[in-house]
């Protein structure tokens, strides 16, 4: 009886301890999974939702707590769409931007300052120079996903048919023109210079290196649309057009696939360009290095080379609530190895924005002749235009002006003159 | 007795009601989700808004309006609008008018085919059109270029859709190729529809070809082309997808309409407040020139 | 011995002229879209030639299969389109057609103003709606649900409809409903079992014309639609095929094909009653 008295209060003691356990053991398994809106056009695009929606399937598996809910928009919307999100309350926690429209989403002041997630391994992982171009207002306000700046793409064989050397690319802009007629001249159907000059902010973003390395700088502090380095690069692209080198109006996304039946002999264009260019024609990656090299772009007047930088980067939104959570998403897209294999390597066909590889068998895949070209010689002309705001209303008068120069009669003064005008009057 | 028709007359006159039940949910589903974005867009236009949020808005009065006035853009779209829509609507209503006096005396399995056909492009979505056409435009590789130079028409490929002087025609005429079936369709119907008598008896009168169509069957088809008009002038003040698709506006402002314009001020420059006085400015414009048309209309 | 007669070879030669003139037409009608369905066939390379092929040499189903297999669910937004379409179409002519009823036969005062309002609504810058009208979804939690988007077609459907049947309802002779009237019934019984049946052509009409309206609006679901699962076809088009990477002719033919072909055969079918419909109804008499 003693006995069964003492078991009774030990059966009570063990059974309340084991409640108490078993709850708490039972909440533990039961923890909560937080859901992250990733707004991004990646799901978007047939080339790289296949990668994505697999990135984002292994980062589920590797972390069951946390699901990923795909937000697909159209890059040309996305800028616009999260404006208006961001206004009526509702804004993802993560989204994918590049550009210009990162800089006018973060005028909004509605993005998570990302300098303090930043650990110090990561921090040493970044290359500074993809992190340099991303502050407003003195703080980070995103990480680097991708890297893609653009160079001047050489298509060997027209070279070559047209009687230049086709390992020795022009390496100023009044070689180019010499190289461009000499090709005209022998393959009268091919298009000598690919350039997107359609009226949106990617075009001005594109064209911008080509206006600096004629010394001109519309949107600068001191700068002008009518100075006269702007009027000789106004008069320049007109040169292009009566010469019949460029065709007009076209996206550069139009370009490619032409490119790829080798109907263009020079495309100043993005790394991706070989990924498209690929997938299209089905050449092997030696074939496509013996037929496509790239350099930087050509110097003009100014007598420097410089280029722009296209990638993708990432964002997190101060409205977010689940803030960990989307850190270790951004991080896990931009610096994983799985990651980097199967998108930004992939698909996306571009450079990872990190000093070292984080594998030995990565580190090989960047060893080409066309990335190696791209990372130390092309990055470090990179220039930064004064994203914001500003930029995309001034982009839609200046990119008119180049128009009417490349297509239009009137004088070059005059539009330049009615450019300043409009700029102005913002 | 005449005493008390006056007053019945008096008395229905104080019942006849403000509002009938039947026309309450149309009524208010409108008031609710036309209504309160107008009031809201005629704010708006009083205000220096930035959508982006980056200066906080203030209520600055006339002063869009002000700036409207002194806008270059804003007069060159308005141009360029009454262009395009005058433009368009009067060639589609004059072809449209032309295939449905061709074909109204084709009779038969023939003739049902033809004008199945004939109405094809109305039945194309206007963002497919919007791409078909750009493609087909394109200066090098584009199916119109390619045709024309075939058949020895012109000799160097012609840059439709980037020359400032050629882009606005190039523009109406996807416009016209979408819209004539309407107007066939429409005046088709509508010639089918003049009473046999008055064939007849022109007939007899001699009247033939020629002055028999100005003068007997043009007068039945008045009403009808003149209201489809309207009905189609105020869609195309508001075609955006065709022209955004194809030129996004440019080159330069060639074919900047107003939709075009306002879209531009409200999500490029973030100028809310902006576009939407220049809405307000389209629609007054709009309804005035509505109400007059269609008080020419009643008056004849 | 030709007995031919002035007259004869007159008349003869004139229709000819005319068949020509009609073959021409014909031509010009349908030459783009048979250009849009020949793209549709070609290889990728083929699509984007800088001298165009008149048919496709390599001629390839793979663009459609990409649309039916591939990453992008292109039934879905098909069943989207078509869902919020019909949706849009029938609730604008239930709502409309008593209001019409009423703005056609009853008497009270605001109904001058609200006819004009219905004009004026028709007249309304859809650009400028925009924002406001997204915040009025937001707060009413219908942004990203095709409920939403139907009430944005309602916007420019409903007064559409309203106009469009008034106007058929006005070309019923009002002494049709004398005998119901006298004999007592309510107005909404009149109106169903007399008026209507009457304008069931001017009914399909009002509906063709107001789901083929929902059907080509770009705008609307390009800002209220986030989810690409929910997105419906004219969107699509615009996301899908002109992404950053390259502009895909031949799949966008393909998808501008199945994009036209249920409102192309939807128009045909209904055509016959549109144009009794059209006859007898707003454009006779406005």
């Amino acid at each position: 009886m003693f006995h069964s008295r003492m078991s009774d209060r030990a059966m009570l003691v063990v059974s309340a301890v084991a409640l108490a356990l078993g709850v708490s053991v039972s909440s533990m398994a039961t923890a909560e999974t937080v859901t992250i809106t990733f707004a991004n056009w990646a799901a978007a695009e047939g080339t790289t939702k296949p990668a994505i929606d697999k990135v984002i399937a292994d980062f589920e598996a590797a972390h069951p707590d946390i699901r990923i809910k795909s937000e697909a928009i159209s890059f040309s919307e996305i800028a616009r769409q999260l404006a208006l999100r961001v206004r009526a309350g509702n804004p993802p926690d993560v989204a994918q931007l590049a550009g210009n429209d990162t800089f006018l989403i973060a005028a909004t002041g509605k993005l998570e300052p990302l300098g303090g997630y930043l650990d110090v391994a990561l921090k040493a992982e970044l290359k500074p120079d993809a992190t340099s171009g991303l502050s407003y207002q003195g703080k980070l306000i995103a990480l680097p996903w991708t890297l893609a700046p653009a160079g001047l793409w050489y298509d060997k064989a027209i070279l070559q048919k047209a009687g230049l050397d086709p390992e020795k690319p022009p390496r100023t802009v009044d070689e180019l023109m010499t190289a461009m007629a000499a090709i005209r001249k022998s393959q009268p159907d091919v298009i000598a210079l690919a350039v997107d000059t359609t009226n949106r902010p990617f075009s001005l973003q594109s064209n911008w290196p080509w206006m600096a390395t004629f010394g001109a700088d519309p949107l600068g502090a001191t700068g002008r649309a009518d100075s006269p380095q702007m009027k000789r690069y106004l008069a320049w692209m007109r040169e292009l057009a009566q010469n019949r080198y460029i065709d007009p109006g076209r996206k550069i996304g139009e370009f490619r696939p032409l490119a790829a039946q080798d109907k263009v002999a020079f495309v100043w264009d993005q790394v991706l360009l070989q990924g498209v260019i690929q997938s299209a024609s089905r050449m092997t990656d030696d074939d496509f290095y013996k037929r496509w090299g790239v350099t930087v772009q050509p110097a003009g007047p100014g007598g420097k080379s410089y280029s722009f930088e296209g990638g993708h980067q990432l964002v997190m939104f101060a409205d977010s609530k689940q803030k960990k959570a989307a850190w270790m998403f951004m991080q896990y897209l931009a610096a994983s190895p799985s990651a980097i294999r199967d998108y930004t390597l992939g698909p996306g066909a571009s450079l990872p924005p990190l000093v070292r590889m984080p594998s030995p068998e990565l580190a090989k895949k960047l060893d080409t002749p066309i990335y190696q070209a791209f990372t130390s010689r092309i990055i470090p002309t990179v220039t930064t235009p004064p994203y914001g705001p500003a930029f995309a209303a001034a982009s839609s008068a200046i990119m008119a002006g180049v128009q009417q120069a490349v297509t239009g009669t009137e004088s070059i003064d005059q539009i330049a003159g009615s450019m300043q005008q409009q700029l102005e009057r913002r | 007795m005449m005493q008390r028709a006056t007053v019945r007359v008096v008395r229905d006159a104080r019942r006849v009601p403000w509002l009938d039940p039947m026309v309450l949910p149309a009524a208010g589903a409108l008031a609710v989700v036309v209504g309160y974005p107008v009031v809201y867009t005629l704010l708006l236009s009083l205000q220096d808004y930035d959508l982006l949020g980056t200066v906080p808005e203030r209520f600055i009065g006339a002063a869009n309006y002000r700036k409207l006035l002194d806008d270059p853009t804003f007069w060159q779209a308005l141009g360029n609008t009454a262009i395009y829509t005058f433009g368009s609507v009067a060639v589609a209503a004059l072809l449209g008018l032309a295939l449905a006096l061709l074909t109204e005396s084709v009779g038969g399995h023939r003739g049902r085919l033809a004008r199945t056909l004939l109405l094809t492009p109305w039945a194309v979505p206007f963002v497919v059109v919007a791409f078909l056409f750009r493609y087909m435009y394109l200066q090098n590789g584009g199916a119109i270029n390619a045709a024309l130079l075939a058949t020895g028409v012109i000799d160097a490929p012609i840059s439709w859709l980037n020359v400032s002087s050629l882009a606005l025609t190039a523009v109406m005429i996807t416009n016209i190729w979408t819209m004539t079936p309407f107007f066939f369709l429409l005046l088709a119907a509508a010639l089918a529809g003049i009473p046999n008598e008055v064939i007849e008896s022109a007939r007899v009168d001699r009247a033939r070809g020629w002055s028999l169509v100005v003068q007997i069957k043009l007068p039945f088809l008045r009403n009808a082309l003149l209201v489809s008009s309207l009905l189609m002038i105020i869609a195309n003040f508001n075609d955006f997808a065709k022209i955004w698709a194809m030129t996004q506006g440019g080159p330069g402002y060639a074919t900047t309409t107003l939709v075009i314009y306002v879209y531009r001020q409200a999500f490029e420059n973030f100028a809310i407040g902006y576009a939407s006085a220049i809405g307000v400015v389209w629609l007054l414009l709009l309804l005035a020139f509505a109400i007059a048309y269609l008080r020419a209309l009643r008056t004849s | 011995m030709s007995s031919v007669r002035p007259r004869d070879a007159v008349r003869r030669a004139t229709r000819a002229a005319r068949w020509a003139a009609i073959v021409v037409a014909l031509v010009v009608s349908l030459a783009p879209v048979y250009w849009m369905v020949a793209t549709s066939f070609k290889t990728e390379l083929e699509a984007a030639r800088l001298a165009p092929t008149l048919w496709p040499h390599e001629p390839t189903l793979a663009n459609y299969r990409g649309l039916w297999s591939g990453s992008l669910p292109f039934l879905a937004f098909f069943t989207n389109t078509l869902l919020t379409c019909l949706a849009t179409a029938v609730a604008a002519v239930v709502v409309a057609t008593p209001a019409a009823y009423a703005l056609s036969r009853a008497r009270f005062r605001l109904r001058g103003v609200i006819g004009y309002a219905m004009l004026v609504f028709r007249m309304l810058p859809l650009v400028v709606l925009l924002a406001p009208l997204y915040l009025l979804l937001l707060h009413a939690r219908l942004l990203d649900t095709h409920t939403g988007l139907v009430v944005g077609f309602a916007t420019f459907g409903l007064p559409f409809a309203v106009w469009m049947m008034k106007g058929f309802i006005d070309t019923v002779p009002i002494e049709i409903e004398e005998a119901a009237r006298i004999d007592g019934y309510p107005r909404w019984q009149i109106m169903l079992k007399v008026v209507v049946p009457l304008v069931v052509p001017g009914l399909l009409t009002t509906a063709t014309f107001v789901f083929m309206e929902a059907w080509n609006n770009l705008i609307y679901p390009l800002t209220f639609i986030t989810t690409l699962e929910k997105q419906t076809l004219p969107a699509a088009l615009v996301l899908a095929f002109t992404g950053q990477f390259k502009t895909d002719w031949g799949g966008m033919m393909a998808a501008a094909t199945l994009t036209t072909l249920p409102l192309m055969i939807a128009f045909f079918a209904v055509q016959r009653s549109m144009v009794r419909g059209l006859t007898s109804g707003a454009v006779a008499g406005a």
